[in-house]
Formats: structure tokens, sequence, C-alpha cells
């Protein structure tokens, strides 16, 4: 089973039009929700006048934030402050020794201001969806404008706009990793110190699923639902308890299939929060499916994190000390702090570098929230640290490779702790890089250039080693039971949003307990029976999972060794489980789990003979097992990539991707390749066509559809040549390390290592991310300019 | 409202809609067909293609009123009860979907291609045939290997460029 290339078994349902997304639910008597969203960036609310609303055909009600507050709710508490990567019991930010940190309570609708274009103000309920949107015009909103701000470095100038009140500089919090001091002494040592800042920019999350949400409310039981598409139903379930300050009981969430997740549905969003209030107002069922022009301005963005980094190195290229300065760029309200906390502990990647420090800076703009994008901080880091390599080998007059070479941790190293804490276990990064320059025939390079520069074509290569420290919600639950019918029930706190659990899952099930995929019955996205749980993000999923599997396998086995020995009268250590049967060594007929859970729950059986055995109160063949803490693992490897530049139009073509890759044990190569696939997608869109633009006045949105927004399309892609390795991680049984972030992780850097290569441009600015044609055009003319060195 | 007669999967139907109403709209909102999928609003994602009269239509973009009497398949009538379209098999077994949302829509607009035998398949033919296709988690790469693998399928004797 494992390792084996099962195509999936949730396939079918959606191949044939049977899957089940939020909008293809429809509960009786449902009402539909329309979102009046702010058209400013920045405004104070001066008045809302509902009345001529109100009365619009079939409209139920319309509501603003202050009728929200005065039914006495709260904000959504998002805690946006993960939990550390390396002690999980204390926060990764210590907010706490801020005096000025202000989170305010993300509000389902805005109320005294707006601080972002997209932010919803109104929402209006009514019978039908048309109804909805003809009242919601309707709807007079008399905004004072205010000035904006969108860049998180300038929204740290005295002069810049100011969100929240009691914030200023919109600085939410600031914090030095590492000991700048030590830091300093090393920079001003150093032959040769190299400054660059780094852009990193935003990213549209573009699932394809638009986000939809129905609210439910049973005034009998007074109890309300949630139907939602997310990436744990847990979260969001604590979130809405603390804003509607309901008893646990009152609520359930409920997450049909996803239509794509990458990181924000994380995060309770102020829709579903809206929904499930609304549902209370009308006694109604209402329902909300957004439309993708709101999704271009209200789903939680991706990245938008300006970089700084100051390094220094010696003559032959050992980087002696790294200094960074991260700004995040929080958006308007403070969903997530997951990007700088992943960025800053990752920032020394795969190198031995023996000092380092961070200045992290929390900052709001008027934008759209930023949280986890598939990667979060992990790309944003590699990408400084991978430019930073290549720019330092120009200025050292060293070989790429060489300067790599020098610095990559090796294996005798292992353990390896970096100087921002973390302990990689496991990882050939040097043997890593050589096979991927081999496979990407790096050495021949030059003759390949030479045929380009004949057709006028630039011709790039560019390299990206890799690690991760993946982490995530630090706690999970699974519960196996063998049912009356011999299948295997599991439930589990993780939740798929595309990534194959349905059939991964049951193929580690299998592996442990024998029983067929098709006898395995899966269970998740439900808090009515996933009592506990953390979703799934941060390549975290299949780590824990199979880690609770193995553990709760066990514990199932030895529950059955207790009844085979009672059924068969023989000492319950004499009871052997092999070829997933248990047998002894007396006359005994060998029995599988399945069987054994027939013969209990049947009628004819005499419970007591084994009842004291297993003792009252535990329910047979039944097994929960929890997790809490960190597991760590670190995927890793190296990715090399080749392309061209057309100088006369600046479009650049990918001529080929080399990816190396230590997942850990592959438990399933399809849906591996297929992570890689889509992660090395997402990386080329960032790098390449995925600009989400601004007014520089305004601060208006002027990407707000798939026809200004460049996503990846068919043939974005370039040929592949992808191979796994793996130096074993003895950290948990089945070896896995994660797969879902790798394709991501080095995309940017190595591609923009090319196209630095290819213009011979690593001595001047920084190339715009993303470089499109129209951005590297206008690059390449500044080229041509006379360089003042600094 | 509109009285619209059509053949939907085979079946001949007569439902009274709204004359706004979209044919995505009277296709899962009427007919209770959510395998047609809405991933946008501006005809970009192609997550709503249905076959109109043996063409490919994005069903966001058609109102109800101007398909009367024309016959439409979705995803869900596109192969007998208990069987799948060859490129249905060719998207499991390549792992052509992970979220499954863009599926039905790259289905509709493969299965429309390969009705009639294509002269030359390459990957330049198959990406500007997917043009139409917004895909978020695949990265299309196995979604143009199930196309490949669905015409071959169809069509053995079929020649691929590129390799299959």
């Amino acid at each position: 089973m494992i390792g084996q290339p099962i195509p999936r078994l949730e396939d079918e349902r959606l191949i044939t039009g049977q899957g089940q997304y939020t909008d293809d639910i429809k509960i009786e008597a449902q009402v539909h929700a329309y979102f009046v969203r702010s058209e400013h960036a920045h405004a104070r609310i001066i008045a809302i006048d509902t009345f001529e609303a109100s009365a619009s055909p079939g409209v139920l009600a319309v509501l603003t934030g202050d009728d929200y507050l005065a039914q006495g709710y709260q904000g959504i508490q998002h805690v946006p402050n993960p939990a550390d990567a390396v002690d999980s019991s204390k926060p990764s930010f210590s907010i706490q020794k801020n005096p000025h940190y202000f989170v305010n309570l993300h509000l389902p609708l805005a109320s005294g201001a707006v601080r972002h274009v997209g932010e919803a103000v109104v929402m209006v309920i009514a019978d039908t969806v048309v109804h909805a949107k003809n009242a919601a015009e309707l709807v007079r909103i008399d905004y004072e404008t205010l000035t904006a701000v969108v860049k998180a470095d300038d929204a740290l100038e005295n002069t810049a706009a100011q969100l929240w009140e009691k914030v200023p500089h919109n600085l939410c919090h600031q914090q030095t990793f590492g000991d700048d001091a030590p830091v300093d002494q090393a920079l001003a040592r150093a032959d040769v110190v190299i400054e660059r800042r780094f852009v990193n920019s935003r990213i549209v999350n573009a699932q394809m699923e638009p986000r939809a949400a129905i609210g439910l409310y049973d005034p009998d039981k007074k109890c309300w639902t949630l139907i939602s598409g997310s990436q744990g139903v847990n979260k969001q379930k604590q979130c809405l308890l603390d804003a509607l300050k309901l008893k646990d009981e009152q609520i359930r969430v409920i997450c049909p299939d996803v239509g794509g997740g990458f990181g924000p549905r994380t995060m309770l969003y102020p829709e579903q929060l809206a929904v499930v209030w609304g549902a209370m107002v009308v006694k109604r069922a209402v329902k909300w499916r957004g439309e993708r022009s709101e999704g271009f301005v209200s789903d939680y963005q991706g990245r938008d994190q300006i970089i700084t980094s100051k390094m220094g190195f010696d003559r032959q290229g050992k980087i002696v000390a790294v200094k960074n300065h991260w700004i995040a760029n929080l958006g308007a309200h403070a969903v997530s702090f997951v990007p700088p906390s992943n960025g800053m502990r990752i920032m020394t990647t795969v190198y031995d570098i023996p000092l380092a420090s961070v200045l992290v800076q929390l900052v709001y703009t008027n934008t759209v929230p930023t949280g986890p994008y598939r990667g979060a901080g992990r790309p944003e880091s590699h990408h400084v640290m991978e430019r930073m390599l290549d720019i330092a080998a120009d200025e050292l007059k060293l070989d790429r490779l060489h300067i790599r070479e020098v610095n990559l941790i090796q294996h005798h190293q292992l353990p390896y702790r970096s100087p921002m804490g973390l302990s990689y276990d496991s990882g050939s990064f040097a043997s890593n890089m050589r096979q991927a320059v081999e496979m990407a025939h790096w050495a021949d390079f030059p003759e390949r250039q030479k045929v380009s520069l004949a057709s006028g074509k630039l011709r790039g290569i560019g390299l990206a080693n890799y690690v991760e420290a993946p982490v995530g919600a630090p706690i999970e639950r699974i519960r196996l039971t063998v049912n009356r019918d011999g299948q295997l029930e599991f439930i589990t706190g993780t939740q798929s949003q595309g990534q194959g659990h349905e059939t991964t899952f049951r193929q580690v099930l299998s592996h442990f307990l024998g029983f067929p995929l098709g006898d395995i019955l899966f269970q998740s996205g439900d808090t009515d029976f996933v009592t506990k749980g953390g979703g799934t993000h941060s390549d975290r999923s299949l780590r824990i999972v199979s880690s609770l599997i193995k553990t709760a396998s066990e514990a199932l086995i030895a529950q059955g060794k207790a009844i085979f020995a009672s059924l068969n009268q023989v000492p319950v250590e004499d009871v052997a489980w092999s070829a997933f049967h248990f047998s002894s060594p007396q006359p005994s007929t060998p029995m599988g789990l399945g069987e054994m859970a027939k013969l209990v729950h049947s009628s004819a059986f005499d419970a007591q003979t084994i009842k004291g055995e297993l003792g009252p109160n535990t329910p047979w063949l039944q097994v929960t097992s929890d997790f809490k803490g960190r597991i760590p693992a670190h995927p890793t490897g190296c990715a090399v990539c080749e392309l061209e530049i057309d100088p006369s139009t600046g479009e650049v073509e990918l001529l080929n991707y080399t990816s190396l890759d230590d997942v850990g044990q592959v438990i399933n190569p399809l849906i591996v390749d297929g992570q890689l696939h889509g992660g090395l997608a997402q990386g080329i869109g960032q790098a390449l066509s995925e600009g989400y633009y601004f007014d520089a006045q305004s601060a208006q949105v002027l990407s707000g559809s798939f026809m200004d927004y460049g996503m990846p399309r068919a043939g974005s892609i370039p040929p592949l040549r992808i191979a796994f390795t793996e130096d074993p991680t003895k950290l948990n049984p089945l070896r896995v390390k994660g797969g879902g972030e790798s394709g991501i992780t080095p995309a940017t850097a190595c591609i923009f290592n090319a196209l630095a290569h290819a213009m011979s441009s690593n001595a001047r600015e920084e190339i715009p991310m993303p470089a499109t044609a129209s951005v590297l055009w206008h690059y390449l003319q500044a080229l041509k300019e006379p360089h003042v060195q600094r | 409202m509109i009285e619209t007669h059509l053949t939907l999967n085979g079946r001949k139907i007569t439902t009274l809609v709204p004359d706004s109403t979209l044919l995505v709209e009277l296709l899962r909102e009427h007919q209770h067909l959510t395998g047609t999928h809405v991933g946008c609003d501006t005809t970009q994602c192609g997550a709503c293609t249905v076959h109109v009269d043996g063409k490919i239509m994005k069903s966001c973009t058609v109102l109800a009123a101007q398909v009367v009497g024309s016959d439409i398949t979705t995803i869900e009538g596109l192969s007998p009860e208990g069987q799948l379209h060859p490129v249905q098999e060719a998207f499991r077994e390549c792992h052509a979907l992970q979220c499954g949302f863009c599926t039905p829509g790259m289905i509709m607009t493969i299965s429309h291609f390969l009705k009639d035998k294509p002269k030359v398949l390459s990957d330049e033919v198959i990406n500007r045939a997917l043009e139409g296709h917004i895909c978020r988690c695949t990265g299309y790469v196995n979604i143009i290997k199930a196309f490949k693998v669905a015409a071959l399928k169809m069509y053995p004797d079929l020649l691929i460029s590129n390799g299959a």
C-alpha cells in the first residue's frame, strides 16, 4: 500500500459532477445574503441609510455592523499570533511584552470606518439573490474619504494615513529575533557586505471555488450551524463561539467538498460569521455565494512582504553573518502573523551561517488582510537567501555553485541547529544540489547560451536550494472504530481541500491494519464528530495523522488481543497479531479485526465474556488518539530553472525546470507529483504573471478579476525533470516529511536567479516581481543606462 | 417569465424561469445539476462549460432564453449512468484533478475536442484547447497528460507529438 500510485478514491464523484461544494447544497426555505462592500480604501462611515433597501421586494433584513454590535456580539478573534515553531506551548511573537500591541476584533460588517476596498459594510438578506442585489443598490452609505496607504514601508512613515487610532505608524508589533550585537560586529569585520531590498509581491489566493457559506439557526435548540468550505472546522467553530458568545454545543460547523485552500481558508471570514448571525435574525437558512469579483477584494491574500537583507562574506564566499529587516503587510486587519513567523525561523535555510538576526515589523495597511499562502514565509525567505548568494557570487567573482558548496550544511553536521533555533535532523543538502545540477545539465549551459544569443535571446539558468520547517496547528485527533459491519471507520481532524486524504490516509490505515481500501470509511469536516483537530495546512496532515494512525492501530490491536484471548480462553500474552490476523499457539481460529467486530456486535454474542477484560466503559474496537506538540520534519531539495528572455518584448520562455525533492517516504507518488506541479505553478505565477496592482493615488484595486490578474494557464509549466530522493527522518514512523510546499518554496528564487543571470543584472537594482514582459522590457531599457556603483 | 423547452442530458424538459435566468442558473438552481460550476463572473475560468447543440459553451454567459429548443449535455449526462467517458477515466488515472472544482468544465471541453479524431495532437494544440480554462491546483501538467491518454483511449492510432 505504501508507495503505490493508487488513483484517488474521491475522484469518481468529482469527475461525474457529484461533488458537493457549499454552493451545491440547498437548504429548504433558504434565503440569500448579498454584501454591500466598500468602494473606498479608507473612509469614515458617516451614515448608512437602509430605509429604501428594506422596503425593496423580497427583502427580509438589511443589517449593519452597528446592528451586530447592538445585539451584544463581538468581532472575530483570529488569534493571529501562531504557536512557536520550536516550542509550541508559547506564541511566536512576544506580544504580551508590547504595551502598544493592538488587534481589533474583525467585525462581520464594518462599523465606524472602512479600511480596505471590498470590506463588507451592509448585509442584505432577501428571498432571492436578485432581490438581495436589487436592494443592495438602494443602500445609501455616506462616506468621508480618508487618505489611504497600501505599501507596508509607506505605512510606517510619519506622514502616512493611520488605520487604527491606537496604532501609531500602523505598527501592530515589532520584534527582533536573534542577537543584533554579534551580528553587527561580524558584519563590520566581513570582507564584503551585500545589502539588497526585496519586495515579495502580493498574491490573490484565487482558489477556483468562490467562497460560499450557509448559516442555519434552530430556534428550539438555540443552535447554529455553519456550512462552508474551509481548511479546518474546529478553528472556525472556536472563532464563531467566541464572536457570538455561545456555548460549545450551540455551534456546529460542517465543511463539504472544498474547491482549493492554499492557506487563507484556515481562518474564519467575516461573511461566514455574518450568515450565521443573519440566520438568527431572519430565522431562516441564509446562504451566500461569493462572486469572483468579491473574492478579488475580500479573500485573504498572500505574501506582500518587504525584506531587506544584509549579508557579510569572507573572500572565499563563506557567509559570516546575516541581518534581515522584514516588513510584513498585514492588510487592514490582523488575521495571521504566520508568514513572517515562518519566514524568520527559516531565514538561514540550508546554509551553515553562524550568526543571524532579524527585525520583524507587522504593519497595517488599507489592503485586504493577508494570511498564509502556500509556503507562507518560506518562499519569501528562500528568495532572499538564494538571490543574495547569486549577487555575492558575482561581487566576489566566485562560481554560483561554489559559493553554495562552501556554505551548505554538511551531512556530518546533522542534527544541525540553526541560529534561529530550528533543528534539522536529516537532509543531504550538498548531494541534492549536485544531483539537481546534473539533471539540469548545468555544466553544458554555456553552449546552449551561445545558441540562444545567436537568435537574439538572452538565456539564463538559476538554482535554489531549499528546506522547510512545517509547523501549523500543534494539536490533532483521530478515531478508529471497527464497526458491526466489519468496516474500519476513520475520523480525522485534518481536512482535504484537494490533497487526496481519502486515498492517502486509507493507504496508511490499510498498511497498519490490513483493511481493503473499500472497507475503510473516511470522515472529516464536521464538528459533530470531529471534536478536535487542526485542519490542513503547512504540510502537517499526513505527518501527524500517519503517526497517530500508528499509535491508534497499536491500541486497537491490543484491544483485539484482549478480546481474542477472552473468546478463546487463552492468556492474552499468547495472542499474536501477524498478517493482519489474531492467533494463538493453542487451538483457535485466526481472526481479523473485521470478523471480530462482526462477532462481538452480533446478538448471539455474550458481552459478559469480555467486558471484564476491557472495562465496562471502553467501547470495543474503538480508539481515539490525540497529539499535542510538534513533529519536526524538514522537506528539502533543489530546483533549477532555465529560461530565455526576448529582449525586444521582455517576454520570458521557461525552457525547462528541474526539481529534486526529499519529501520523505512517498505514500502515493501520483499525489505527491500533483502537489509538486501545483506548487510550482503557483511559484511560476508569482514570479512571472500574478500582479495585484493598486492606483497610487486612490489606493483603488486595479486587478479585480481574472481578466487583469495573470493566472497561470495550460502551458505555463515548462517541461519538467522531477526526481525524488530520501535521507530518512527518524522523527515519525512512516518517515513522512511533506510534499505540499516543495514545488513552491524554491520557485521564485530560482526563476529570479535565472532572470538576473540571463540579463547579467545581479549588480543592479532587483527585478520587480512579478517579472511580466512589460516589467522586464522596462528593466532591460534601464540596464542600458550607465550604472552608478553604490 | 419564460417557458424553456430543452433537451437536457437526453431528457426533454420544460421549465418556467425568469427572463434574466442564465443557462448555468437554470442548470444549477432549477434542474439541480450542480456539477456545472461557477468559478468567476467574467467568462474566464471555464468551470461552467457545457455542450449546447454539439458546441462548447460557457453557461454563465448564455441566457436560458437563448438556448430554447437546444440539446444540452452537462457533466452529469456525459456518460451513461455507471459508466465513465474516456476523458473521465483518463482524469482519474492521471490524477488530473485535485480539488475538482474546475474539473467538470475541463472534461466537457476535452470531450468535445475529442468528439472527432483530431488531425494532430501536440502540447501546443492542447494548450490552445484549454485556453478558456483556469485550474489553481494541478499546474495543468496532469490535465495535459490526461488529454493525451483520453485521446489514445478513443483513437489508439492517433499520433501525438511531444510524447504522451
